[in-house]
């Protein structure tokens, strides 16, 4: 047997004896587990609950009776933007953003219905979930461990006397970090048994859950490195604690909450209600329905006519109202979207600026890789806002297709109860349209998504591997 | 006085307090302005959207004037509400970066409106906020902890204690004079900044004087805890862990417990189910004799009762008038919905009895008006003007009154 694994045998044998390690160990093994139950358990209540809600809309609209295809653009439809496989693991901003979202003419709508406003404020200590436990917990667990593993040696007297019988100063580093990383090991295990219970399940990928078992694996390596380090350099084992627990409180408490502050000065949002006055402003000056004589829409008549050769709205083959809609849908959904990618623009901004702290916390950065992967980070909701806008613009649309297909412009402008009859289009024209369905990012997108998080990590990582050579030494120095 | 200046030069002597000290009056400093500047943003975007507004129902009164039609007046005008923030929201900033603070409702269903979300990055609402709530509850703990993990075990580790229990008139008076100037030098890195900020922010004194109270308070109920430790005369290190996992398990790992039960006992689903069934409601009407629809509204606002009967084409109190019985075909479901929030809240505060962090940042939202008591008062602020706004239609509505350019300027509003 190796020096090495001498050492690290012996180093476990010592946590093993002591009842406060075992169970600071016991505990956060069950809060993982705990954590994993829970949320999983949320996770297919939430699932199973969105599909019903979906599934009750559906039904809702499919039902509808026969009706002037413009009453069915203001009825609308609801969707809702069901979870991912890898939610389960990371909830991300998920219970952060609404999930059911109101679909109907001339209006874009904000997703509602959000656990954030829902919850009362014990949201905002934070979620219990497998992610959170390792993301925040295990680091403490790894310090409250190992932040004496070299310092007690140095305090007891005992380095001395290892280094004099012969143990290289890097063997020392290497036994010791193989029993911190061993106790790593042990609290990667569920997360990894909790990946490949998600990785059976149905609409989920190896690429992302590998991506995220590689992200939390450098994660807790690189913990096991900072506590060796610091456990190497410090001189008394208190000075190591608190310097373990003052990193950890910068990195993982403190930064996380500083980063958004900073960004969100950055790049302030736009908010709804001024948007939506802009683009009100903005249809105004495009051409204003109101207005008969307006050019923009005498010019959209215009060019109506000449297509189809007549003289007057009256004699076109088609209903001169429902073409209108079209038009009209056309220059406000050009607008939602302007700005809405506007502010997509302005908010992934402030996401790049929280991205460049991972560079100060890890765990800024891991938590970026996890999400990403998971597909439950902002993307990931800008993905359901954007799929939600393109089927509203597509039913909208199609419904004012109808209007002008399969509704004469005489019943359309006529009164009486004669002309609302004629006016209706068949139901069975409703469960023509089809459902939505939401389409989640491709399993190589989340994967590659999470590489900037990665690679952050990996800097960190090969930061901290460079920092070994030089402890060594000060370890040899220390002696002497 | 001469022993306290004592104690004070050895306290600033050694490094790790020193230091700590500085650190937590800086992040205090950082954490109120931080508030501040949030609030003030807040402010600012309140008063900036009121030109806006004006041009708005300018641009929509310019078009309507001229058929005088109050129907179109009354469907196309959009209102204006704000709630804006308390002069001690920046203490505690609450909900009021998930929730919106502006939110522009018509005369139309306000189920429909009510629960409309603001634009904002869930990513950076993740995390929370840096406040002034957030340094009490999660950092000063900490700061306690290494002030004063070694009060007793510092001495003896350093040779002294066995000395200072020898000396004249035992060493009692010298912890207490220790551990209260301690607790009033950490007091002071949080108090003072956030007086300032206060003081700055015209808050009530009332309120204020509560919040000092409540530091003073966790901060006594940490050194407490840090001296039962102390008492067991373990080493500094056993000290420092054992207090760190303390404050980890009632910081973190037991308000995430607390937030999985309460939410898995107390389903909210009303929101979605009410916002739901009350569409169907409202369109429903298209399909229902239009004399039915009206004798459901005026047997519930009888003072219309008296308009004249509809006409044979459509006719828009006849829509206003569906609109609101929507909306009241789903107050149970209203009711319910709200009833499972505020539950929700109930047992928040209850396990704050439990929970000294749950409870002091529930008491600082409540105080500083930023929960979601605040949240849901705002919501019932923009009901009654709702109320208020289609009262004000109503009346152009069902006496067939013409709705002319001065009649915009005579509309409710808001505060």
């Amino acid at each position: 047997m190796s020096a090495i694994t001498l050492i690290a045998r012996d180093e476990l044998r010592l946590m093993c004896r002591n009842r406060v390690a075992l169970l600071s160990i016991g505990l956060l093994l069950l809060l993982i587990f705990v954590s994993a139950v829970t949320a999983w358990s949320h996770h297919e209540s939430i699932s199973a609950l969105r599909a019903r809600f979906q599934t009750q809309a559906n039904e809702a609209f499919e039902h509808q009776p026969d009706r002037h295809p413009h009453r069915v653009v203001h009825y609308g439809h609801f969707v809702f933007r069901p979870p991912g496989a890898l939610a389960a693991f990371d909830h991300g901003v998920d219970s952060f953003t609404g999930s059911a979202m109101f679909l109907e003419g001339h209006r874009q709508n904000s997703a509602n219905f959000g656990d954030v406003r829902q919850s009362s404020l014990l949201i905002r200590f934070g979620q219990l979930t497998p992610s959170f436990v390792l993301q925040t917990l295990a680091p403490l667990l790894l310090i409250f461990l190992g932040y004496g593993v070299l310092t007690r040696e140095r305090e007891t007297g005992t380095l001395r006397l290892l280094l004099a019988q012969g143990v290289s100063a890097g063997a020392l580093l290497a036994g010791k970090g193989l029993a911190l990383a061993s106790i790593g090991l042990m609290t990667l295990l569920p997360a990894l048994i909790t990946f490949a219970f998600i990785a059976g399940e149905p609409g989920s990928a190896w690429a992302p859950i590998s991506m995220m078992a590689t992200g939390y694996a450098l994660y807790v390596l690189l913990w096991v490195l900072i506590v060796l380090l610091v456990s190497a350099r410090a001189r008394r084992r208190r000075d190591a604690l608190l310097t373990l627990l003052t990193l950890w409180t910068v990195t993982v408490i403190l930064l996380p909450r500083i980063a958004p502050d900073i960004a969100a000065s950055a790049r302030p949002l736009t908010t709804r209600l001024e948007s939506d006055i802009a683009i009100q402003k903005d249809l105004r000056q495009m051409g204003d329905s109101h207005n008969p004589d307006d050019p923009f829409f005498a010019a959209f008549k215009q060019r109506v006519l000449e297509r189809y050769g007549v003289e007057r709205i009256e004699d076109l083959p088609v209903n001169y109202k429902g073409l209108l809609a079209v038009e009209g849908e056309q220059l406000t959904s050009s607008l939602f979207d302007r700005y809405s990618r506007e502010s997509f623009e302005a908010q992934a901004a402030q996401s790049h600026i929280m991205d460049r702290f991972g560079l100060a916390s890890p765990a800024i950065a891991l938590r970026r890789l996890s999400m990403a992967a998971a597909g439950t980070d902002l993307s990931g909701h800008q993905r359901f806002l954007d799929q939600a806008e393109a089927y509203r613009y597509a039913i909208v649309q199609r419904l004012n297709q109808m209007q002008a297909d399969a509704v004469s412009y005489a019943d359309d402008t006529a009164t009486g109860d004669a002309a609302d009859r004629r006016r209706r289009v068949s139901a069975e024209n409703w469960q023509s349209i089809p459902d939505f369905e939401f389409q989640p990012a491709e399993p190589h997108a989340l994967a590659s998504a999470a590489i900037p998080g990665l690679m952050t990590l990996a800097v960190w990582l090969a930061a901290a591997l460079a920092l070994l050579a030089p402890a060594s030494s000060h370890l040899r120095r220390g002696i002497q | 006085m001469n022993l306290l200046l004592h104690e004070l030069r050895l306290t600033l002597r050694s490094r790790l307090s020193a230091f700590a000290l500085v650190l937590l009056a800086v992040l205090a400093i950082a954490s109120v302005t931080a508030g501040m500047a949030e609030v003030a943003r807040q402010r600012a975007t309140i008063a900036r959207i009121q030109p806006l507004q004006q041009q708005d129902v300018g641009a929509i009164a310019q078009w309507v004037t001229k058929s005088k039609d109050p129907g179109n007046a009354a469907y196309y005008t959009f209102h204006a509400t704000w709630d804006s923030p308390s002069n001690l929201a920046f203490a505690a900033l609450g909900m009021r970066d998930v929730a919106p603070f502006l939110l522009r409702v018509r005369t139309l269903g306000l189920q429909a409106q009510l629960y409309e979300g603001e634009t904002f990055n869930p990513e950076l609402a993740l995390p929370g906020r840096f406040d002034f709530a957030f340094v009490l509850v999660y950092l000063a703990p900490l700061f306690v902890i290494a002030l004063f993990h070694d009060l007793m075990s510092g001495e003896r580790e350093a040779g002294r204690l066995r000395m200072l229990e020898a000396l004249p008139g035992g060493s009692r008076t010298l912890w207490r004079r220790r551990v209260a100037l301690k607790f009033m030098l950490l007091y002071a890195a949080l108090a003072i900044p956030f007086v300032c900020a206060a003081l700055l922010s015209h808050a009530q004194a009332t309120v204020v004087l509560g919040i000092l109270l409540i530091i003073a308070a966790y901060l006594a109920l940490w050194v407490a805890i840090t001296l039962a430790v102390v008492r067991l005369q373990w080493s500094s290190v056993t000290n420092a862990a054992t207090l760190a996992a303390c404050w980890l398990v009632l910081t973190l790992v037991l308000p995430t417990l607390a937030h999985v039960v309460i939410n898995g006992a107390i389903p909210v689903n009303q929101g979605v189910e009410l916002t739901l069934a009350q569409r169907e409601n409202v369109h429903g009407a298209w399909e229902l004799p239009r004399g039915e629809t009206m004798a459901t509204f005026y047997a519930r606002y009888p003072q219309w009762r008296d308009s004249p009967p509809l006409p044979g084409d459509f006719h828009w109190k006849w829509y206003f008038a569906f609109h609101q019985n929507g909306d009241d075909s789903v107050s149970e479901q209203v009711a319910a919905y709200r009833q499972g929030l505020q539950a929700r809240d109930a047992w928040t505060a209850r396990v704050g009895w439990l929970l000294p962090g749950v409870g002091v940042q529930w008491l600082m939202a409540w105080l500083a008006e930023t929960d979601l008591r605040a949240q849901l008062t705002y919501q019932d602020r923009i009901h009654d003007f709702h109320r208020r706004l289609r009262e004000f239609y109503y009346t152009y509505l069902f006496d067939d009154r013409p709705f002319g350019e001065a009649d915009f300027a005579a509309a409710p509003k808001w505060q």
